[in-house]
C-alpha cells in the first residue's frame, strides 16, 4: 500500500513547502542578523557580527529589554498569586453565578487587543496611569490572568481523584491538605501558567503601545518603533536573541512539565 | 456562627467571606481594566468630540451618524471584512495539507511536528512581521529569488499583498491547531473501511475525511477571521501606512487624530463584525451537524 | 443446610439483626441518616443501623443506591442533611473528616503520587504529630502487615494495582483508626487478585478486631467476607442481615434478586393455602389472605430435576411439576437448564460435579422443590 506514487510525492513536496512558508520568517532572522550590510538585503554582501555589537551598544533597546523582563516577572508573580486562589474557589466551591464569573474572568481573551488597549487607554489617561509601571502591570494582568486562571483551573480539575479527601481522612486540616497535597500536585500547572503569563506579558505589543507613554520603554514597543522607522539588520540580531531566549524558556518548561500537556489539557 | 463554621465539614475555609476575599483581587483587576473600560468605551461612542481631542458633554448620536453615512468608513469596513475573508481562505488552503499530514504521523512524530507548527506563536508578532520584511522587501529574499529566475519581481511590501502574505503565515498555527483538534476525532479505521468498500483515495478524502473534519475547519476559520479583523501590528508594518483596515484606523483615530468617540465607535464596529462572524459560524456549525 | 422459612414481610422496615452481642459493645451507630442535594429526592434517607466492635458490615447495592454517599457521610467527607453518627457513643456528626479518626480506603486508592510508599503511609502519623522514630517503626510494621516492606521507597506509579491497594490499606490502618471504611476497594483489580485481596482484607480486619464498613456492588464479595450485609436501594436500607439469612430469607423481592439468581412466578392465593400459578397449584410456606396476587420466587439450585420416564418423585408435600428442557448452558462448575413449565420458563441449576444426571434439550422432566424454598411476596413489590 505504501508505494511512492506520484500523488504521494507531490503531497510530500507540498507539505514541505508549506512548512518552509510557515517557518521562513522566523528562521531567516538568523542569517540576516549576521549581515554586514547597512540595510536588509538578500543575500547579504558579507557576513559579520557587527549588528550584535551594535545591539549591545543600543542602550534604549537594552533598557527596554530589562524593563520587559522586570515587568514580565512582576506580572507573572502577581498572576499566579491572584489566579491560584481564584481558581481554587471557582473549581472547588459551588455557588450561584460561578460559571458566569469564570466566563467574565476569561472574557478579556475574546476582546481584540486593539479594542482593549483603546478602552484601557481612555480610562487610564485621566488617572495618570499612562506611562506608569502600575498602569502597565495592571493592563498586562488583564491579559495574563485569563490564561493563568484557565491553566490553573484545568490543573485543579485534573488532579488525581480523591487524594485530597484521602489526606483529610488521614487527619490533615484543609490548609495542610492544600499545602502538602494540592500544591505539589499543581506544580506542572503552576509552572505552565507562570511561563505563559511571562511570555504573554513579554510579547504584548498592542496594549503596551497604547498605554506605555513616551518615557517608559518596553521591548516589543521599542522594537515596533524601530522597525517602523528603520530597516537595518539590528532588529534581526535582537530578534535572534529573543527567539533563543524564548526557546530556552520553552525547553526548560517542557523539561519540567511538558508544556503542551499543561497548557492544552482541555477545559 | 464561627464555631459552626469550624466544625461543619468543608465549610470552615469555604465560607462566603473567604470566598469573596480570595476572588476579590481578580474581580478588581477585571472590573478596573476590562468591564469598566469596555462599558466606558461603548458610552464614549455616544459622545461628541471637540477640537484637540476634547470630549463634549451630553449624549449624541452624531459620531455614529457621521460614521455610518461616510462612505470612507464603509469602504474600510467592507475592505477589512473582504481582506480578512481572503486571508482566512488562504490560511485554510495552506494549513489543511499540513494538518492532515501531521495527523497521520505516529504519536511521537506527531507531537514533535505539532510543537514545530505552533512554535511560531511563541515568537513576538513584531519579530515575525520583521521576518516578512526581510523576505518581501525590495532587496529581500523573495524578490531576490524571482530576479535570479530572470523575472521582474512585483512590489510585495508596503501594500495589501504583503499584509495578506504575512497575516496568512502568522495565522497558520491557529488554523493548524483547530484542524488537528478536528482530525483527532477522525478514526483511521473509517478510511480503511471505506477503502475496503472500494473507495479510491480521493473519494475517501471527499466522502469521509473532509466531512468529518468540517467542525474543526469551521472553528479554525472563525478563529482566523476574527484574528485577521483585529490584527494591527502586521498590517501597520507590512502595509507601511498605505493599507487602511479597521484596526489601523482605530489606532490612528485614537493616537494621531485623538478622536476618541470615533475610535470607540469603530471599536464597537469591530465587535459587531465579531458578533456577525460568530452568528455565521453558529449557523454553519448547525448545518454541519 | 437448614431451610429457613421465608417471611412474608415485604415492605416492612429493615430489621436490625445485631443485638445478639449486647448493647455495650455497639461501636458505630447511624441514626436516621439523610442526605439531600438541593431539591432532588434524597440520596440517602432514614438510614439506621448499629455495628458491634470488630464487625465487618458490607453495604451492598447497585450503583447510585447511596452506599458510597453513606460511607462518605460516615467519614465526614459529605455533610449529613439530617440524622446522627455515633462512634462508641460519641456524636461525631459535626466533626470534619480530619477529626473523625477513620481510616478510608478509596476506590482508586487515592495514593499521593508525589510521595513514596513510606511517605504515603507516614502521612497520617505526621498529621498526628507522632515522633519520627515511632512513625518510622509503625510505617514499617504496617507495610509488613501488607507484605510491602521491600517497596517502601517506590513511588505509587511504580506499583501494580494490587500493591497500590495494599499501600492504601496500610495507610488507612497505620493511624489505628476507630473505624475502617472501604469504598469498592477491589473494583479496580482483576478477578483473581480480587479474591486474594478480599481474603487479605478480611484476615487483617479480624486480626486487628477493627470495626469496618465495606461498600461494594458485588454480592459474592460481600457474602464472602462480611459479618452482616446491608442491601441498599434508592437511598434506603432494604434489609440488613447475615449473609446466610439474607440469602435464605430476603425480605423483599429486590434483595432476593440482588443476592442471587431467582425464578419468578406469578400466582393467586387460593382458599386453603395453595397458590395457583397458571394450571398448577403450588404449596408455599407463608400464608396470606385468599385472592391476593403473589410473586413467587424459587432459587434455581433448590430445584431438583428428574427424568419423566422414571416414576414421579415422591411428593411428600413438595411441589412437583412436569416440564420440558428448552436450553442447556454449560457454565463450568454448573449446568443451567431452561425448562418450560406450563406457560412459565424455569431456570434450574445443577452442579456438574455432584449432579446425578444430565439432560438434553427436549427431555421431559419433573421439577421438584420444597414449599419452604418458595418465597412469596405481594405482587407489585418487585419493580
Amino acid at each position: 500500500m505504501n508505494t511512492l506514487s506520484l500523488p504521494r510525492i507531490a503531497y510530500g513536496v507540498l507539505v514541505a513547502l508549506l512548512l518552509v512558508f510557515l517557518l521562513a520568517p522566523v528562521l531567516l532572522v538568523f542569517p540576516i542578523s549576521f549581515s554586514a550590510d547597512n540595510f536588509i538585503a538578500w543575500p547579504p554582501s558579507g557576513w559579520s557580527p557587527r549588528w550584535y555589537v551594535a545591539l549591545a551598544r543600543e542602550s534604549e533597546l537594552l533598557l527596554a529589554f530589562r524593563n520587559s523582563v522586570v515587568l514580565g516577572l512582576v506580572v507573572t508573580v502577581l498572576s499566579l498569586a491572584i489566579a491560584l486562589p481564584a481558581a481554587v474557589m471557582l473549581v472547588r466551591k459551588e455557588f450561584p453565578g460561578r460559571d458566569i464569573l469564570f466566563s467574565v474572568f476569561t472574557a478579556p481573551l475574546l476582546l481584540p487587543s486593539i479594542v482593549l488597549g483603546l478602552a484601557i487607554l481612555i480610562v487610564f489617561v485621566g488617572r495618570g496611569l499612562v506611562g506608569s509601571w502600575f498602569g502597565m502591570v495592571l493592563a498586562h494582568l488583564t491579559l495574563t490572568l485569563p490564561y493563568a486562571l484557565r491553566v490553573l483551573a484545568t490543573g485543579l480539575k485534573t488532579l488525581p481523584p480523591a487524594v485530597e479527601d484521602a489526606a483529610g481522612t488521614l487527619g490533615a486540616r484543609p490548609f495542610t491538605v492544600f499545602r502538602r497535597v494540592t500544591l505539589p500536585l499543581m506544580a506542572p500547572a503552576l509552572i505552565a501558567a507562570g511561563a505563559l503569563s511571562f511570555l504573554v506579558s513579554f510579547d504584548e505589543v498592542v496594549i503596551s503601545l497604547f498605554i506605555v507613554g513616551p518615557q517608559l520603554k518596553v521591548l516589543p514597543v521599542s522594537l515596533y518603533h524601530y522597525v517602523e522607522s528603520r530597516t537595518d539588520p539590528l532588529v534581526a540580531s535582537a530578534s535572534a536573541v529573543l527567539i533563543l531566549v524564548t526557546l530556552l524558556l520553552v525547553i526548560v518548561v517542557e523539561r519540567a512539565v511538558g508544556l503542551r500537556k499543561a497548557v492544552g489539557g482541555g477545559g | 456562627m464561627s464555631a459552626a463554621l469550624l466544625t461543619r465539614p468543608r465549610a470552615d475555609w469555604r465560607g462566603g467571606t473567604v470566598l469573596m476575599a480570595l476572588l476579590a483581587p481578580i474581580l478588581l483587576v477585571n472590573v478596573l481594566t476590562f468591564l469598566a473600560p469596555v462599558i466606558n468605551l461603548a458610552m464614549l461612542s455616544f459622545r461628541g468630540s471637540g477640537p484637540g481631542g476634547s470630549i463634549q458633554e451630553g449624549l449624541t448620536t452624531a459620531t455614529w451618524t457621521s460614521l455610518l453615512t461616510d462612505s470612507f468608513y464603509w469602504e474600510i469596513l467592507l475592505g477589512t471584512v473582504w481582506t480578512s475573508l481572503l486571508i482566512t481562505f488562504l490560511t485554510l488552503l495552506c494549513s489543511y495539507p499540513v494538518a492532515l499530514w501531521v495527523s497521520r504521523l505516529g504519536a511521537r512524530w506527531r507531537n514533535l511536528m505539532m510543537v514545530v507548527c505552533i512554535s511560531p506563536l511563541l515568537v513576538s508578532a513584531v519579530v515575525r512581521t520583521y521576518g516578512w520584511m526581510i523576505l518581501l522587501g525590495d532587496q529581500g529574499f523573495v524578490p531576490g529569488v524571482i530576479r535570479a529566475m530572470g523575472m521582474t519581481p512585483p512590489r510585495l511590501l508596503f501594500n495589501e499583498t504583503g499584509v495578506i502574505i504575512g497575516l496568512t503565515e502568522i495565522l497558520m498555527p491557529y488554523m493548524i491547531l483547530s484542524l488537528l483538534a478536528g482530525f483527532g476525532k477522525l478514526d483511521r479505521t473509517l478510511e480503511d473501511a471505506a477503502g475496503t468498500l472500494g473507495a479510491r483515495p480521493f473519494t475517501v478524502f471527499r466522502r469521509i475525511v473532509l466531512p468529518l473534519s468540517l467542525p474543526g475547519l469551521l472553528l479554525g476559520c472563525l478563529l482566523t477571521f476574527v484574528l485577521a479583523v483585529s490584527s494591527f501590528i502586521t498590517p501597520k508594518l507590512l502595509g507601511g501606512g498605505r493599507v487602511v483596515l479597521l484596526a489601523t484606523e482605530i489606532y490612528d483615530q485614537a493616537i494621531v487624530t485623538l478622536n476618541w468617540p470615533l475610535a470607540s465607535a469603530l471599536s464597537i464596529l469591530v465587535l459587531v463584525v465579531f458578533g456577525a462572524a460568530l452568528a455565521v459560524y453558529g449557523q454553519l456549525s448547525k448545518l454541519v451537524d | 443446610m437448614a431451610i429457613a422459612r421465608a417471611p412474608h414481610a415485604a415492605g416492612e422496615a429493615p430489621r436490625d439483626a445485631a443485638p445478639a452481642a449486647g448493647l455495650n459493645s455497639v461501636h458505630l451507630t447511624l441514626e436516621a441518616l439523610e442526605k439531600r442535594y438541593g431539591n432532588l429526592p434524597p440520596s440517602v434517607s432514614a438510614l439506621s443501623l448499629q455495628l458491634r466492635q470488630g464487625e465487618l458490615l458490607g453495604l451492598l447495592g447497585p450503583s447510585g443506591c447511596g452506599k458510597t454517599t453513606t460511607l462518605r457521610m460516615i467519614s465526614g467527607l459529605v455533610p449529613v442533611t439530617a440524622g446522627r453518627i455515633l462512634v462508641a457513643g460519641r456524636d461525631v456528626t459535626a466533626l470534619p473528616p480530619y477529626r473523625r479518626d477513620m481510616g478510608v480506603v478509596f476506590q482508586a486508592y487515592a495514593l499521593f503520587p508525589h510521595m513514596t510508599v513510606a511517605e504515603n503511609v507516614a502521612f497520617g502519623l505526621e498529621m498526628r504529630k507522632v515522633s519520627r522514630t515511632e512513625a518510622k517503626e509503625r510505617v514499617m510494621r504496617a507495610l509488613g502487615m501488607v507484605r510491602l516492606e521491600a517497596l517502601a521507597d517506590r513511588k505509587p506509579r511504580e506499583l501494580s494495582g494490587g500493591q497500590q491497594q495494599r499501600v492504601a490499606l496500610a495507610r488507612a490502618l497505620v493511624i489505628e483508626p476507630s473505624i475502617l471504611l472501604l469504598d469498592e476497594p477491589l473494583s479496580n483489580l482483576d478477578a483473581k487478585l480480587r479474591d486474594e485481596m478480599r481474603n487479605e482484607i478480611r484476615d487483617i480486619q479480624q486480626r486487628l478486631g477493627i470495626t469496618a464498613v465495606f461498600v461494594t456492588h458485588d454480592q459474592v464479595e460481600a457474602m464472602a467476607i462480611c459479618d452482616r450485609i446491608g442491601v441498599m436501594r434508592a437511598g434506603r436500607l432494604e434489609q440488613i442481615a447475615t449473609p446466610l439469612e439474607m440469602y435464605e430469607r430476603p425480605t423483599t423481592p429486590f434483595v432476593a434478586d440482588f443476592v442471587g439468581r431467582m425464578n419468578h412466578l406469578r400466582g393467586t392465593r387460593l382458599e386453603g393455602g395453595g397458590v395457583r400459578v397458571g394450571e398448577a397449584v403450588l404449596a408455599t410456606a407463608g400464608t396470606s389472605p385468599a385472592g391476593e396476587a403473589l410473586l413467587l420466587m424459587v432459587r434455581p439450585h433448590r430445584i431438583q430435576m428428574t427424568p419423566a420416564a422414571t416414576a414421579q418423585p415422591e411428593a411428600a408435600g413438595r411441589n412437583v411439576q412436569p416440564g420440558t428442557v428448552r436450553r442447556v448452558t454449560f457454565v463450568g462448575d454448573a449446568l443451567h437448564y431452561e425448562v418450560a413449565m406450563g406457560a412459565e420458563t424455569m431456570l434450574v441449576e445443577s452442579s456438574t460435579v455432584s449432579g446425578p444426571q444430565s439432560f438434553a434439550v427436549g427431555d421431559a422432566v419433573f421439577l421438584a422443590w420444597s414449599p419452604d424454598d418458595t418465597l412469596t411476596f405481594p405482587a407489585g413489590t418487585e419493580a
